[in-house]
């Protein structure tokens, strides 16, 4: 199965950058990554957690009127590089419908060569977050 | 009583007052690198474990020729006095002020407090990236008095020598807070080191503001786990970051003689065929 489009578009777009294009790219999905709604601070006792980051990391995730999934992320600001990867996965996923949000492969990632540009232990969490982001999903779908 | 070399570190203050001092560089050094990029102390260098302090192929650290470079590329010379800062209580300001001692720098800091307090205190932070005169930096050989491979810690072991581990209880107890199917942090088991007491290196930090304790509070928590100042110690975490700021703090703080930092660390351990482990 293909990658959501939207997803592949930014996966062909990084793979295609220099390490430091990709380290600018980070920043900008993590000043770009929206601050969790207000109404929804109440909830994150209930968001799932990411305990394979090192950064607590909260997801949430809700079902539009469509039927696709939104996420929320709630991720500190100190935390840049986990904010500009969970960014990247908060960018394309959003408003898919739960069959093609599992369906992604947690190697997706590989064209990418994040590697050159942040530690393996990053990109563990990074995948980490992949994995809890589908289970928001479907609980959200359910 | 004060902490046994306080020449060792600074506070946010004088690093104020000494931006603009030539014999004087500035060092983040953070676990998230791309904090620096997103703002710093103005005329500070970045150095990041990841990608300038480890060897491009091996799991080291780099030789002395390449550590040479990157002082001599920051404009380091043999007398300049390096403060080293970073975020989340100075895990990996400590562990670059360790590498730095490694090679012989000795006229080294760490900014109590790190980047929490200056962020605290809302000192300005910049954007723009300095550059300076390259220098031709002379290390010395490796100082092995600091660092410990897996052979010493299989003789610490053996003659019955204090291990320190600094990581989180439920990294010390083995309890594994993965989920099937993708990876986690590098082990293949988990545990800790046999005899190794836990001391979360957390412990040694006032949460509020990432500064160290007072000398009284860090006497209390090593000494109190038999951790004393007369013995050989190891200290150990999962990559060797956590343990560097545990071993400052027993080293400088405290003043203890013989500390080492096994930057193997749980990675190593937790991997190696037929090394003992307890849960």
């Amino acid at each position: 199965m293909p990658l959501p489009a939207k997803l592949q578009e930014i996966v062909d777009d990084i793979a295609s950058m220099s390490r430091e294009e990709k380290l600018e790219t980070l920043i900008a999905y993590a000043e770009s990554l929206p601050n969790l709604p207000e109404r929804l601070k109440e909830e994150r006792s209930k968001m799932e957690s990411v305990p394979e980051c090192m950064t607590p990391v909260f997801i949430i995730a809700e079902k539009d009127e469509k039927g696709g999934i939104i996420f929320h992320l709630d991720i500190p600001p100190q935390s840049p590089t986990v904010r500009g990867l969970a960014s990247i996965l908060l960018n394309g996923l959003n408003g898919l419908s739960l069959e093609e949000i599992i369906s992604v492969p947690a190697d997706f990632y590989h064209p990418m060569n994040l590697q050159e540009a942040v530690s393996q232990q990053r990109i563990n969490g990074f995948i980490g977050v992949l994995a809890h982001m589908k289970q928001a999903a479907v609980k959200a779908a359910s | 009583m004060s902490y046994a070399h306080p020449e060792f570190l600074v506070d946010t203050e004088w690093v104020a007052n000494h931006l603009k001092d030539a014999s004087v560089r500035i060092i983040e050094s953070d676990e998230d690198p791309l904090l620096y990029a997103i703002g710093h102390i103005e005329g500070a260098v970045q150095v990041d474990w990841f990608t300038t302090l480890q060897h491009p192929l091996r799991r080291d650290f780099l030789t002395k020729e390449q550590f040479e470079e990157v002082a001599s590329k920051l404009g380091i010379t043999n007398d300049t006095t390096v403060v080293f800062y970073g975020d989340k209580s100075n895990w990996f300001a400590a562990y670059a002020l360790w590498l730095f001692q490694y090679y012989g720098h000795n006229n080294v800091k760490i900014m109590n407090g790190g980047r929490i307090k200056w962020e605290q205190e809302k000192r300005p932070l910049v954007k723009d990236v300095p550059s300076y005169a390259a220098t031709s930096y002379k290390a010395k050989e490796a100082n092995q008095s600091i660092r410990a491979f897996r052979n010493d810690v299989f003789k610490q072991l053996e003659e019955k020598k204090p291990l320190v581990d600094v990581r989180s209880p439920k990294e010390y107890s083995g309890e594994l807070t993965h989920m099937p199917n993708y990876p986690q942090e590098g082990a293949t088991r988990a545990g800790h080191i046999p005899t190794a007491v836990s001391i979360p290196w957390a412990q040694a930090v006032n949460e509020a503001d990432a500064t160290f304790k007072t000398p009284e509070e860090l006497r209390a928590l090593y000494e109190g786990k038999n951790i004393k100042a007369d013995k050989e110690i190891i200290a150990y975490c999962r990559i060797g970051e956590r343990s560097s700021l545990t071993w400052f703090v027993l080293k400088y703080l405290l003043g203890y003689k013989n500390v080492k930092n096994y930057d193997g660390s749980w990675t190593e351990w937790g991997n190696l065929v037929d090394a003992p482990i307890e849960k």
